[in-house]
C-alpha cells in the first residue's frame, strides 16, 4: 500500500502547498474539503500524514469531532506524530490546538512560495515517517555538508554560539540575522546542558544550577551541534542524550508571550522560561525529536532572505516527534 | 561578555553597556547600587539571551523598586525587541531614544538611523527615506513596523 498525505482543507494555497510536501516526501496527496469526508478516509483507507485547515476554534472542532465518531481520538490510525495543523495565526492565538491531544505539528500559512514552502517541509515530513526523524542531513537539501561541534564543558557554549554567528555572515547572511540565529542557537544550547539532564526518576538535575557555572559534558552530558547551510536555508541542531524532552511543558514555554502578561522573575529556577518562546517569535522554525531516555534533537531553522524584514516574515512551522 | 562604563552627571548615573548580556551577567556588580536616577545606555548591545533577560528585569525591577528613575536611551535593535516581547521589560522606565533598522534597497547594505521616541510618535512612525551611507542609494525601514514599534503604541 503506498504511503499518503490527507489534506483537509478548501484553500488552493494549502492545496499547492501540501502537493508539493507530498512530492518531496514521496507520498500520495488525497485532499478532502471538510473533516467528515476526511475521517471517512481515515476509517477505510488510512493515511500515513494528515494535514488539517485549522484556521479557527470552529474548524478544529469540526475536525476533533468527525475524528472523535469515526475513528476515536486515541485510534491507532491518527496520532500527533502524523498530524499537522495549518493556521494562519501564530501559536499563541491558538489554545486550542496546543491543548488538543492530536498537536504534534503546527504549520503557519504564510507560505510566501507554496512550492518553495513544500519542498522545505516535504523534508520534515519525509523525516518524519522514517522509524526516528534523528540526523539534520536530511532536513537540508542533498548533499550540504553538516558540521559538527562536540562541546567538553558548558563554558564553551557562548563560543560555538560566536561561530555560529561568523558561519553565517561568511554565508552572507545579514548581520541582523546571524545574530537573531546564533541567539536561537545559544537558547538550544542552554536547554541540551541545562534543562535536559534528569535523574532516574525524570527529575531535572540541573534546574536550580546557574547557568553560568562550568559543567562538564561527558558521558551521558554530552552535547553536540549540528550545523549545515544548504544556500537557502540554514539549520543548527542542539543534541543530547537524556531524552528527557517533555511535551507538555515545552508546548507551555513555547505558546507564552509576555506582550501583555507581566514576565515575573523565578528565582527558584535558574534558567528563564522565555527562550524558545523567544526563537518561534524571531522567524525561525523548529523541529523537535525526542525519544524517551535515549536522545533529544532540536533543530532550527531560518531562511537567508534580502532584508530583515523578509527574514522574519518568512515560512515558519514547529514540528514534534516524540518516541516511547 | 557585557561590560559597563559609568559616567556621573549631577544626579545622574549614565552607564553604556558593550557586548552581549548572557548568562555571565551581574548587574550588581557592574552597575553597582541603584542610584537615584540611572540612564542607560545600550547601543552597543548587539545580542541579549534569556538569563540575560532575566538578570536584566531582576536589577532593573530592584532598581525601580528602590525608587531609582530609570532611562533607556539609544536603544540596540536586540533590545527594542525584547521591549517589544516583554512587556515589564523596561520595569516603568523611560525609552528615550531606539534604533530604528534600515535596508538600502540598492546595494542590501544594513543600516540604523537614531530616532527620539517622542519624535517618533509626532510623525506617527511615517520614517524618512535615509541615504545609504555606501551607495547614496535609499534606504528603507526593515522590518514589520506594527512589531518594531509596538512598545510605542502599547504605552499610550
Amino acid at each position: 500500500m503506498s504511503k499518503s498525505l490527507l489534506l483537509i482543507s478548501q484553500r488552493p494555497e494549502d492545496q499547492a502547498f501540501a502537493q508539493q510536501v507530498a512530492i518531496t516526501a514521496g507520498l500520495t496527496l488525497q485532499t478532502v474539503s471538510n473533516p467528515k469526508e476526511g475521517a471517512e478516509i481515515l476509517v477505510n483507507e488510512g493515511a500515513t500524514v494528515i494535514f488539517a485547515d485549522t484556521s479557527s476554534e470552529e474548524h478544529y472542532h469540526a475536525l476533533e469531532n468527525a475524528i472523535q465518531s469515526s475513528i476515536g481520538l486515541f485510534s491507532e490510525k491518527i496520532n500527533a506524530n502524523t498530524t499537522h495543523f495549518i493556521s494562519s495565526d501564530d501559536l499563541e492565538r491558538v489554545p486550542y490546538l496546543i491543548q488538543s491531544p492530536l498537536f504534534g505539528n503546527f504549520i503557519v500559512r504564510n507560505y510566501g512560495d507554496p512550492k518553495e514552502a513544500g519542498q522545505h517541509y516535504g523534508k520534515i515530513v519525509k523525516a518524519s515517517i522514517q522509524e526516528r526523524a534523528f540526523g539534520p542531513k536530511f532536513l537540508l537539501k542533498e548533499g550540504t555538508k553538516i558540521q559538527t561541534v562536540k562541546f567538553q564543558v558548558s563554558t564553551q557554549k557562548q563560543d560555538g554560539v560566536e561561530a555560529i554567528k561568523n558561519f553565517l555572515l561568511a554565508a552572507k547572511f545579514q548581520s541582523r540575522m546571524a545574530t537573531t540565529i546564533a541567539n536561537a542557537v545559544d537558547e538550544l544550547l542552554m536547554n541540551a546542558i541545562f534543562d535536559a539532564p534528569v535523574d532516574e526518576l525524570g527529575k531535572q538535575v540541573l534546574a536550580t544550577t546557574s547557568r553560568s557555572t562550568k559543567i562538564d559534558l561527558q558521558d551521558q552530558h554530552a552535547v553536540e551541534m549540528h550545523v549545515g547551510f544548504d544556500g537557502r536555508y540554514a539549520a543548527i541542531t542542539a543534541v543530547d542524550l537524556f531524552g528527557s524532552l517533555d511535551k507538555a511543558r515545552l508546548l507551555n514555554f513555547i505558546s507564552k508571550i509576555y506582550v501583555e502578561e507581566e514576565y515575573k522573575v523565578r528565582t527558584s529556577i535558574a534558567g528563564a522560561g522565555i527562550g524558545l518562546g523567544t526563537v518561534f517569535r524571531s522567524g525561525g522554525s523548529l523541529f523537535f525529536v525526542s525519544e524517551s531516555r535515549v536522545r533529544t534533537e532540536v533543530t532550527v531553522f531560518f531562511m537567508r532572505t534580502s532584508n530583515f524584514r523578509e527574514f522574519r516574515d518568512q515560512f515558519r512551522f514547529m514540528s514534534t516527534q516524540f518516541y516511547f | 561578555m557585557v561590560n559597563v562604563i559609568k559616567e556621573q552627571k549631577g544626579n545622574v548615573l549614565l552607564v553604556r553597556l558593550t557586548g552581549s548580556i548572557e548568562e555571565s551577567v551581574n548587574f550588581d556588580q557592574l552597575i553597582g547600587s541603584p542610584p537615584p536616577e540611572l540612564h542607560v545606555n545600550c547601543k552597543e548591545v548587539p545580542r541579549i539571551n534569556s538569563v540575560g533577560v532575566k538578570a536584566w528585569i531582576k536589577y532593573f525591577q530592584t532598581a525601580q523598586s528602590k525608587g531609582s528613575k530609570l532611562k533607556f536611551i539609544e536603544c540596540s535593535t536586540a533590545i527594542v525587541q525584547q521591549i517589544n516581547l516583554i512587556s515589564n521589560f523596561t520595569c516603568g522606565g523611560e525609552v528615550e531614544s531606539i534604533y530604528v533598522p534600515f535596508s538600502c534597497t540598492t546595494c542590501k547594505s544594513e543600516l540604523v538611523g537614531l530616532f527620539k521616541c517622542e519624535d517618533l510618535k509626532k510623525i506617527e512612525l511615517n520614517l524618512p527615506e535615509l541615504k545609504c551611507s555606501k551607495c547614496a542609494g535609499k534606504a528603507a525601514f526593515d522590518d514589520i513596523p506594527e512589531e518594531y514599534f509596538a512598545f510605542l503604541v502599547r504605552n499610550e
